[in-house]
């Protein structure tokens, strides 16, 4: 992508941002716009997938219905710096539309109250629970226990097989999103955790934690700002979340700038 | 003396000195090859030793069900032996009375941990697994993992199964009884034993027949060397100098420690059993270190007849051949009485040989050919890998038993598509996925892998049909149509004859039969595969479009955007039809196919592992959506006959039939495993069957039988359900890597589908 192309779109959806804000109106998700990187389909085959041709341009009366969900910082609001179309886009420190994404000092003064710790995965194993999803999640268990004795490779193999066990078991993508950022993996660990928030949505604690670990994949890319506001939306959902407030304290003290 | 005469004298010494010297020069330069043979042999005994590829392990837990009869047999396959009583060795298994399982597990180095056999107790409740113990610990276990099966070897020429020991890890019993029955005098002699020789012609002689052989332990060596069973003269001379040089050149020990790795003690299949210690595991399941005195006596007794004598083959003859050598040994007061009597008594059980016959050729070759990329014919055949596959064998064996049965049954039925001799015989194949994975878990790509190695999972590239259909309106769901209409499942379509003109063209498809069903809703289209519908929906939607879905999905291969693509006129492979479909059933989440797991090296350090990459390339909502609308094809739509063969539980699925009847498809899943089968000839002869006649009841089949065992599971909504009114909002709604469909999709619809289309 070019860089000129890059700023301009940025400009663009920034100021259309900035006038829907102004209007009273919930802005407009702008789509993520990086294209789908290639894929390879065979394991070592080096067969690579074409890529996906860009779609045609979007009637210019279109109009997208925002979703009546809980509203959510995705990629593409990340990239456009528009603000969320949540309250704490309203929070004192945040300029809409300004591309400062930077939260004020007292920023997470306005911030919901922590919710209450929602991560021990053994507890989800209740009487209704199926045997499939009771194995998964003590696999999961057990993956994560052995990320915490860091051992990530070692993890992997056993939190691949928590989705054998049961494909819909959304904690299970979360672990081995972790386990891949663990070995450096961020490419493979953003996609785990793409598949992880849609299976978490109703999870607020979860989903705290699915941003509060992008955020960590960013950072270790180097992308500061996608970080932070990935942090910020998981302190939006649980301002309890210690991964992003740490992060975030770290950041402001080793790069002031970095969001600049 | 006359002239001449000296003349000739002179002549004849000259020539004999000539010959004399010609003779040494050759001879020592003959010894010195034998030598040179003898040290390469010597400090390089095991240059080559062949890659193993497993299979995946086998993971019971608390709650799965499980038929004791499947369960068997996977132990059997995996090595254990049955005992009556409950196990007391590794290696055994009970199925008691209450129909628990004890299972003494074998040690396995498993990838990331080496595991220690213990004794376990898997108890059922009905068919499920209700607890699992760990007898050793009295713990209560909640999972169990197996370990993988061994599927095959790489090799050269043979298939030479050994593990390297010291002499010092020998038991020091089995040595001495090795040497009492095969070589007394090894101490004693220097690589040549005359006085054996002699003693071993006389025993002969007396009894007018072979009794005895006069070789050394030093010679048998040198004969393994040579990997054959040759026993002519100009092979035991050379044999006998090598043993005389081995003999000068090393020390007894050396020497001992080399035959006791290189000795041949049986055959299992295609793989040759070489050494002491592979043999323990081979006849006993257990290492050297835990051999009683009678398995020690046995293992010394194979040596000269490893077949024959096989505990395998005739336990009678395997215990008459230990009692012997156990009687030398208490002849020359290695084992006392007491040791005798027990050993003679130890009762040798009966056991089937389960033997490793390579079962998935086509699997394999598949595996070789993604190893072939990184690994070269020489480090696979000569360095020791062990290979870990996603590939489960029992479903493989069912996936072979349905093909072929299948296709039989279809020649039977319908006689026109029998073939004289091998031409052009009617084909078939069938690849399973598990789709949250992308594991292959099965895999057949021809009816005979001995009649032919042509892998048509994805080595043919054939027409798909209507098993594109479902990229059709997953591009009409997610993109609308041009003409502003947005698709759901109850919108109407027009399914009447049409003409699709495009680049001059014009394209006009035909429904089956022409038969058409004038209003029809966008479920009922596909489920009942409406050509003209499609082609509709096709043209609204955009083929490019079409196409950019088949390729998001994880088609591969150059779709032209071309009307006729949206019929599926372009050609496919089966391996990419699952894994488009996989895309589908997962969620919209997409796989990359998984057959190389891991890949380590012979001390285990792994080379390479290829993990589960998962990539959400349609929106959930949207890939449920498809899910609930290939439901209907099984539940009322074309494949209803599934249904009717007995295959009830929740799945959708997809028939295929090319315009010209050449190819016939099925592509169908549960949640958790996905398979799809082509029928067709390779000489693209007509079938003249549908998809649903001649690959769905291959299908289902192979499905009834894969599934039996499994939870029945059905597909789940995705937190906003499609038919809400955030559902239908979040259609359109890009998740976070799907903004590119997000930018194309329509306004809600603002007319009548009808007058759009």
């Amino acid at each position: 992508m070019k860089r000129s192309g890059w700023k301009r779109r940025h400009c663009y959806s920034l100021g259309a941002a900035f006038v829907l804000i102004l209007a009273g109106c919930a802005p407009q998700r702008a789509p993520y716009r990086v294209p789908i990187p290639p894929h390879t389909i065979g394991p070592g085959s080096g067969r690579v997938l074409p890529p996906v041709p860009p779609p045609a341009p979007a009637p210019p009366e279109t109009v997208y219905k925002p979703l009546p969900q809980e509203p959510k910082i995705l990629e593409q609001d990340l990239k456009s710096k528009a603000p969320p179309a949540s309250p704490a886009a309203k929070e004192p420190g945040r300029q809409p539309g300004s591309g400062e994404s930077r939260p004020a000092p007292d920023a997470t003064a306005s911030l919901p109250p922590a919710l209450a710790d929602d991560s021990s995965l053994l507890a989800k194993i209740t009487p209704g629970v199926t045997p499939q999803r009771a194995a998964s999640l003590r696999l999961t268990d057990e993956g994560s226990k052995l990320l915490d004795g860091g051992e990530p490779a070692k993890a992997l193999d056993r939190l691949e097989r928590t989705i054998v066990v049961d494909a819909t078991n959304p904690y299970g993508y979360f672990y081995l999103a972790k386990a891949q950022f663990r070995l450096g993996r961020y490419f493979e660990s953003l996609n785990f955790l793409a598949v992880a928030e849609t299976r978490l949505s109703g999870e607020p604690f979860w989903l705290s934690e699915v941003h509060a670990l992008r955020g960590e994949n960013y950072r270790a890319q180097g992308q500061l700002q996608r970080a932070e506001t990935s942090y910020m939306q998981a302190l939006r959902l649980n301002s309890g979340n210690r991964t992003a407030t740490d992060a975030l304290a770290r950041m402001q003290v080793e790069t002031p700038s970095a969001s600049r | 003396m006359k002239k001449s005469n000296l003349r000739i004298f002179s002549i004849a010494l000259v020539t004999l000195l000539v010959i004399t010297s010609g003779g040494l020069v050759f001879g020592a330069w003959y010894l010195k090859g034998l030598e040179e043979t003898v040290i390469e042999k010597f400090e390089k005994p095991f240059s080559s030793f062949p890659s193993k590829i497993y299979s995946d392990s086998y993971l019971l837990y608390v709650g799965i069900n499980v038929r004791v009869d499947d369960l068997a047999e996977k132990l059997r396959r995996l090595g254990y032996f049955e005992s009556s009583s409950p196990p007391k060795r590794k290696g055994e298994y009970h199925i008691a009375r209450s129909g628990a399982v004890e299972i003494f597990l074998h040690d396995f180095d498993f990838p990331t941990e080496k595991r220690q056999g213990v004794p376990v107790r898997i108890s059922l409740q009905g068919s499920m697994i209700a607890r699992i113990e760990n007898l050793a610990t009295d713990k209560d276990l909640f999972d169990l993992e197996l370990e993988p099966e061994l599927v095959t070897g790489l090799y050269e020429r043979i298939w030479q199964e050994r593990k390297l020991i010291k002499l010092t890890d020998v038991p020091p019993l089995l040595v001495k009884a090795i040497l009492a029955v095969e070589d007394e005098r090894f101490y004693s002699h220097n690589g040549i034993d005359p006085i054996g020789i002699m003693r071993a012609m006389w025993v002969n002689l007396r009894s007018m027949s072979f009794q005895q052989g006069g070789s050394t332990l030093t010679q048998q060596l040198m004969k393994n060397f040579f990997l054959t069973d040759e026993r002519t003269l100009s092979r035991k001379i050379p044999e006998a100098i090598m043993a005389l040089i081995a003999e000068r050149k090393y020390p007894k020990e050396t020497i001992l420690q080399n035959y006791l790795n290189e000795i041949y003690l049986g055959q299992k299949g295609s793989q040759g059993i070489f050494g002491v210690s592979e043999a323990a595991q081979f006849y006993f399941a257990k290492p050297l270190s835990d051999l009683t005195v009678a398995e020690a006596a046995l293992l010394a007794g194979l040596i000269r007849a490893p077949n024959r004598l096989s505990p395998y083959r005739s336990t009678d003859a395997a215990t008459k051949r230990r009692n012997v050598v156990l009687t030398k040994l208490l002849d020359d007061r290695i084992i006392t009485r007491k040791q005798y009597e027990t050993a003679v008594r130890e009762k040798l059980p009966e056991r089937a040989l389960v033997k490793v016959t390579n079962d998935a050729p086509f699997y394999v070759d598949y595996l070789r050919r993604e190893l072939d990329e990184n690994y070269s014919n020489a480090v696979l055949t000569k360095e020791g890998l062990r290979i870990f596959s996603s590939l489960d064998l029992q479903l493989q064996r069912k996936a072979e038993r349905a093909l072929v049965e299948g296709l039989k049954k279809l020649e039977e039925t319908h006689p026109a598509l029998r073939r004289k001799g091998d031409n052009d015989n009617l084909e078939g194949a069938i690849i399973v996925i598990r789709p949250q994975t992308g594991e292959i878990k099965a895999m057949v790509g021809g009816r005979s892998y001995q009649k032919s190695q042509f892998n048509r999972v994805f080595q043919a590239k054939r027409q798909p049909g209507s098993i594109f259909k479902p990229f059709v309106y997953l591009a009409a769901l997610m993109y609308g149509g041009q003409s502003g209409v947005r698709y759901t499942p109850e919108t109407v379509l027009n399914d009447s004859q049409f003409t699709w003109n495009y680049d001059g063209k014009a394209w006009q498809p035909h429904n089956y039969n022409n038969e058409y069903f004038g209003a029809v809703t966008f479920r009922r289209a596909l489920e009942s595969s409406l050509n003209s519908a499609t082609g509709r929906v096709a043209q609204d939607v955009g083929i490019r479009r079409v196409r950019d879905v088949a390729q998001r999905l994880g088609i591969q291969s150059a779709l032209p955007a071309v009307p006729s693509l949206a019929l599926g006129a372009a050609e496919v492979t089966p391996l990419e039809v699952a894994v488009a479909f996989s895309t589908i059933a997962n969620g919209g989440v997409r796989t990359r196919p998984l057959a190389v797991k891991l890949v380590l090296d012979q001390n285990t350090q792994p080379l390479e592992k290829r993990d589960v990459r998962v990539e959400q390339v349609i929106n959930p909502q949207l890939a449920h959506m498809m899910n609930y609308i290939l439901k209907g094809v099984l539940d009322r739509g074309t494949a209803t006959s599934a249904r009717r063969m007995g295959f009830t539980r929740p799945a959708a699925g997809k028939t295929g039939t090319t315009n010209d009847y050449k190819d016939a498809w099925f592509v169908g899943y549960t949640p958790d495993l996905l398979a799809v089968v082509w029928v067709g000839f390779d000489g693209q002869s007509k079938l003249n069957l549908s998809g649903a006649e001649a690959a769905l009841p291959i299908w289902t089949e192979f499905m009834k039988s894969a599934t039996a065992s499994m939870p029945v599971t059905d597909f789940v909504a995705p937190e906003m359900p499609p038919e809400s009114e955030a559902g239908a909002a979040s259609k359109c709604g890009p998740t976070s890597r799907e903004g590119e469909l997000a930018e194309a999709c329509p306004q809600p619809a603002a007319r009548p589908v009808r007058e759009a289309l």
